[in-house]
């Protein structure tokens, strides 16, 4: 398992599903069904403010766990995707091989 | 697309849990179109009758279980499930849920949590072969756990095990939630799929839940924050939820849901539909199924009545009559009786005879216990009450009325509000369950909410702040809600550097943030200071009971939930000033052998109400803060009925309405009063034609519209709303002109009711509290060394208790000091030989307590008091047997001066002699048989030490007793204050107004009263040994002196005189400083003075 922490790119179909991502100048298919989960953040370490309303994007984030193969090599390999949802960014914070 | 009705929903009332008031979240359910919602607290249904009255309210179907943690027979912990009440079955499920909640908490330690096990549950759950409830085992469970492991053999037992014990129809189901989290960890769509097809193997059903905690996202901050306080932990230091999927989503979300964790249509539609065959289960109907709203009273056998209740209740009021009136004219008779007969009517109408009784079979067991009581509340305005002895007040006398207390346009049980001596008040809560039965009574509860400076510390815990941190910005909280903090910060000079702070420290910028969210949220249940409530033989059917700290059950329910559930709420309210009384009443008895009956005492005293206008109303009931003594000068009572307008003058209403200043310029002829109409004349002539009370408001409406009492009281209730006062209006104008009144004077009186109807204040209540105002200012006039020794031992009143010290000086009543041959745990009146040949000195006082000593423990106080009295100092060594500490703090307050023989020995050679006590490593025991040899403990004084000054006198007694005995504190700084020219506040009241004058003392209130402007204005008094000075800040002031203001303790204040009534002077402060402060600086100046001068 690699730890990455690079911004990317990622399409989606029309449910919000990943299906493929640019990285490092390489592009990633989506093999299998993406497995989403929510995770936390410690807002009380990050954040400048938590008022009311503020929304959970404060403490929540979407995470991807998904198998993909580069459009040049051969291998699957697994990716972890996290998914801001406040300003729809995304970032690799995985890789398994 | 079908509903879908939420299962599992924690409200706020889930303590340091839940964060969604039930009221909110019903009407979220109902906005959403679901027809039914459950509430499911944590241990309890502290939410549940808030969530029933709020879901009939909408028209939606209310649902309610509880959320429990469930252990096996051996106490092994089987993780929570929820329990849930089936509906419809006559009240089957209710009466099992509640016994299920009281029984968890009967069993349960409270360190560990409270718990229930899995066989009393299951005993609990089913009645001949009927499931009552369902119980749901979800991710919290044993169960829902072991589905996160491998083995499915180990799920699959646990859910065997209660399977087994659950084994009625519908008595068990599998709970299935998914918060969506990472696979593999609590709440994700694995685990709810494997749970689900683990249920369905062994044939339980599933219903999907959402495990609700909040009702939207963006509170799962605050669900973190509440997480923090429950593990009294910083955030980050325990496991935090996993996300923020725990709110009340809709039903197309949880469908949504359904089918991501089935990943099957037709399944997640079976499970959609067996959630909600569960819910039409347990749809309750509340009137069948808790009793909702039927009044609940004692059966008559326990009131210990035959016959018709209202027979006797007619009988026993007329039975009054002689015993209230003794030599009453027959026209007043006539009047009593007329207006008996209309009181009775109405309590017949309304079936309250039995609550009646009942409350005067309290009243009557509590006089029997020879225990002082008083009515309070508008109860007071009821003749029946004071026929039956409930009250004390004579409503005719008082002119008080009937309709503002109950009317047949009110149907719900009356407040009757019994005020008792609060040392005694847990006597009476006993002596009612056994008179009644416990099953017949239990305590009521309170929720404490969040407020200001709570909400702040737990704030600050959860940012894991440090204590100082927190204390410093705490200290300054003062008057303001939470949730307007961060505004707050922007305008109260006091928090200052906290906005500072905030602009640097992005942790504070949170601490505002967060505090603002915990704000008014439920913080714990606790007992409700007075409230009682007695019903019938099946009252713990209808309400979960959990041990109080008083050892005797206490409802899940609060104030709030008593009307809608029809229970009959007695306040028997523990009033200190009622303890102080009877215990004064008691020493005079002891001391003079002459015995008082405070109730029958004339009402009238010339000499008392002359006190009473010198301001010095220190300890006196009601009328002893800081305004009340200012209005007091302003006021000057003269009788009984000037002391019941002169505490309902005292209130947010009347100050917000402004109604004090027109009646005083009205009773000090600087106004010719205005009645608008010579009707209104009788009505308002006692206020000088100003509307104050409520009983005003219900004669006015009923003699210019003659509606009759009873329905001008619900009008006067609709006043005080803006949407029915519209009504009102209609009705006054258009009654009033149909008979005769000009449309002037229709528009006049309109105006009057409008603005000032909502501020007034019921006069029954104001007469009620009269009745112990007068009779302390009574006792304090007449008697007052017994009169301040009750106020000592009871510590009735607002003031620092050195306070009450220095007001025993300045009204001559001697001080006796703490010594152990004479003190014990009270404050007894004694005989004290004159230490002066003037015989005016008294030769009693007041002796203080040893309890006051800091660190005494109870036995301590216990064997000095048993081995009273003491030859010398070693023999009080060696028999009362102080800890070290004690010892040396009795020496150091002069506790031991007496057995010492002072007169030859100086406080430093008896504090020499304790440290040689104190260094032997093991107090010989005594045996009589044994002469004693050990020489240490053979009594022989040092002599030679160097005696304390005053001024070292005073700050040991600070120091050990919080009280400056042998003089005022402020004697030390006096040569400096007297070169400052600060004046004595006794000198106060020769001044012109606005002279500019320094004054000194001891801060001994600070307050913040609520103000026409809104703008804020702070009053502080302070003591300086010659009575109470009372400065003003406005805003200037205010900012002048931010640091000092709500903190230092002793303060020189500047400002201009400013005269309010003959005996009323105040401080228009300019500035202030901090006495020590000063004192440093003087100090240092006195130096470099001598200095100086030896150069010189």
């Amino acid at each position: 398992m690699v730890r990455v922490d690079e911004n990317i790119t990622v399409a989606v179909d029309k449910t919000g599903d990943p299906i493929g991502f640019l990285w490092r100048n390489g592009s990633y298919l989506v093999a299998d069904k993406p497995v989403r989960w929510f995770a936390r953040r410690e807002w009380w370490v990050e954040a400048a403010r938590v008022q009311r309303g503020i929304g959970a994007g404060i403490l929540e984030v979407e995470m991807w766990r998904l198998m993909a193969i580069e459009a040049s090599a051969k291998c699957k390999n697994q990716y972890e995707l996290l998914h801001f949802t406040i300003d729809n960014t995304w970032r690799l914070v995985r890789v398994y091989s | 697309m079908s509903s879908f009705t939420h299962l599992h929903v924690a409200s706020a009332y889930s303590g340091h849990f839940g964060v969604t008031r039930p009221e909110i979240l019903a009407q979220a359910a109902a906005a959403a179109g679901d027809s039914a919602l459950a509430i499911t607290d944590r241990d309890g249904l502290y939410g549940a009758v808030k969530h029933i009255g709020a879901c009939l309210k909408l028209g939606i179907d209310p649902i309610v279980g509880a959320d429990l943690a469930v252990t096996d027979e051996s106490g092994s912990a089987l993780g929570r499930c929820v329990v849930l009440a089936h509906g419809q079955d006559g009240g089957l499920g209710w009466t099992a849920l509640c016994a299920i909640v009281s029984s968890a908490h009967a069993s349960g330690k409270k360190k560990d949590g409270i718990s229930i096990t899995l066989p009393r549950l299951a005993e609990l759950a089913v009645r001949d072969g009927v499931a009552l409830v369902t119980v749901l085992v979800g991710p919290n469970s044993d169960f829902g756990k072991a589905t996160l492991i491998a083995d499915r053999n180990i799920a699959a037992n646990k859910l065997l095990k209660w399977r087994k014990a659950l084994q009625a129809t519908g008595s068990l189901g599998v709970e299935i939630v998914s918060h969506i989290t990472e696979p593999g960890t609590d709440f994700c769509n694995q685990q709810a799929l494997r749970m689900l097809q683990l249920a369905d193997s062994m044939g339980v059903p599933a219903v999907l839940t959402n495990a609700v905690r909040y009702l939207q996202p963006d509170d799962a901050i605050t669900a973190d924050i509440l997480d923090a306080a429950r593990h009294l932990e910083p955030l980050g230091m325990f496991q935090a939820q996993p996300n923020a999927q725990a709110w009340l989503k809709t039903s197309e979300q949880m469908s949504r849901l359904a089918h991501e964790i089935t990943q099957d249509g037709d399944r997640a539609k079976q499970l959609l539909n067996s959630t909600q065959s569960l819910a039409d289960r347990c749809r309750l109907n509340p009137e069948n199924d808790c009793d909702w709203g039927n009044p609940k009273t004692p059966e008559k056998s326990t009131l210990g009545i035959e016959g018709n209740p209202f027979e006797v209740l007619w009988q026993r009021a007329n039975a009054g009559i002689e015993w209230r009136y003794p030599n009453a004219k027959e026209k007043l008779l006539i009047d009593v009786r007329h207006r008996l007969s209309q009181e009775l009517i109405t309590i017949n109408r309304l079936g309250f005879a039995t609550y009646f009784l009942t409350v005067a079979d309290v009243a009557q067991m509590i006089r029997d216990m020879r225990i002082r009581t008083a009515a309070r509340g508008s109860g007071a305005g009821s003749l029946t009450n004071y026929l039956l002895g409930i009250s004390g007040v004579d409503p005719i006398e008082h002119d008080l009325l009937f309709e503002r207390f109950l009317s047949v346009e009110r149907t719900s049980l009356p407040d009757i509000d019994i005020d008792v001596e609060s040392a005694r008040r847990h006597d009476i809560y006993r002596a009612i369950f056994k008179r009644y039965g416990s099953n017949r009574v239990t305590l009521l509860s309170m929720q404490s909410t969040y407020r200001g400076r709570g909400a702040m510390r737990d704030s600050g815990l959860a940012l894991g702040l440090d204590d100082d941190q927190i204390d410093q910005i705490a200290k300054n909280m003062w008057r303001f809600s939470a949730r307007s903090f961060r505004n707050a910060i922007a305008v109260k000079p006091e928090l200052a550097q906290l906005a500072e702070a905030i602009e640097e420290d992005r942790k504070m910028n949170l601490l505002v943030d967060i505090t603002e969210r915990l704000d008014r949220l439920p913080r714990h249940i606790s007992m409700h200071p007075c409230g009682v409530i007695l019903g019938d033989a099946s009252l713990l059917n209808l309400t979960p009971v959990e041990p109080s700290g008083l050892g005797l059950p206490m409802s899940q329910f609060d104030k709030d939930d008593m009307d809608p559930m029809g229970m009959l709420k007695l306040d028997v309210l523990g009033v200190r000033m009622q303890s102080a009384m009877a215990y004064a009443v008691r020493e005079i008895e002891r001391v003079r052998g002459q015995s008082i009956d405070l109730d029958a005492i004339a009402r009238d005293d010339p000499q008392t109400f002359k006190d009473i206008r010198s301001t010095n109303t220190l300890g006196i009931f009601q009328i002893e803060s800081p305004g009340q003594r200012e209005l007091t000068g302003k006021h000057q009572p003269t009788e009984f009925n000037d002391l019941t307008i002169q505490i309902s003058l005292f209130r947010p209403g009347p100050m917000k309405g402004n109604m004090i200043a027109p009646y005083l310029d009205g009773r000090h002829g600087f106004r010719v009063p205005e009645y608008i109409h010579r009707d209104l004349e009788p009505i308002l002539k006692e206020t000088f034609g100003v509307v104050i009370f409520h009983e005003h408001v219900l004669r006015i409406l009923n003699t210019m519209t003659g509606c009759g009492l009873a329905k001008a009281d619900e009008f006067r209730r609709n006043l005080e709303d803006p949407r029915l006062s519209a009504t009102v209006q209609t009705f006054f104008r258009q009654k009033a002109t149909e008979r005769g009144y000009s449309a002037d004077v229709v528009q006049k009186v309109w105006e009057v009711l409008e603005s000032f109807g909502s501020f007034g204040f019921c006069k029954a209540h104001g007469a009620a509290f009269a009745l112990p105002t007068y009779q302390s200012a009574w006792l304090k006039t007449h008697y007052p060394t017994e009169f301040m020794a009750g106020l000592f031992t009871h510590d009735p009143g607002m003031y620092p208790r050195r306070l009450l010290l220095s007001e025993a000086r300045r009204l001559g009543v001697r001080i006796l000091p703490i010594d152990v041959n004479h003190s014990s745990d009270e404050y007894l009146v004694q005989n004290a030989p004159r230490r002066t040949t003037d015989p005016t000195e008294p030769n009693v006082g007041v002796r203080m307590a040893l309890t006051e000593v800091q660190g005494i423990s109870a036995s301590e106080v216990q064997r000095i008091k048993d081995n009273q009295p003491y030859q010398d100092v070693a023999d009080f060594y060696l028999r009362a047997k102080p800890s070290r500490r004690t010892l040396e703090r009795l020496a150091l307050v002069g506790a031991l001066d007496e057995i010492a023989g002072l007169n030859e020995h100086t406080r430093g050679d008896i504090l020499v002699r304790v440290r040689e006590l104190n260094a032997v490593v093991k107090r010989p025991t005594i045996d009589p048989n044994q002469p004693m040899l050990d020489f240490t403990v053979v009594e022989r004084m040092p002599t030679g030490n160097q005696d304390f000054t005053p001024a070292d006198k005073v700050r040991r007694e600070l120091e050990i007793l919080r009280m400056d005995v042998s003089q005022h504190v402020l004697e030390e700084y006096r040569e400096m204050l007297d070169e400052m020219g600060v004046i004595r506040s006794s000198e106060l009241v020769s001044l012109r107004g606005k002279t500019e004058v320094l004054v000194a003392g001891v801060r001994v209130a600070t307050q913040t009263p609520p103000m026409r402007s809104g703008k804020r204005v702070v009053f502080v008094t302070l003591d300086d040994g010659h009575g109470c000075s009372d400065s003003t800040f406005f805003d200037e002031a205010q900012q002048r002196c931010s640091n000092i203001l709500f903190n230092n303790k002793l303060l020189v204040i500047a400002g201009k005189t400013r005269r309010t009534g003959v005996k009323g002077v105040s401080l228009m402060a300019e500035n202030a400083w901090d006495l020590k402060e000063l004192w440093a600086i003087w100090q240092q100046q006195k130096a470099q003075q001598r200095n100086s001068q030896k150069i010189a």
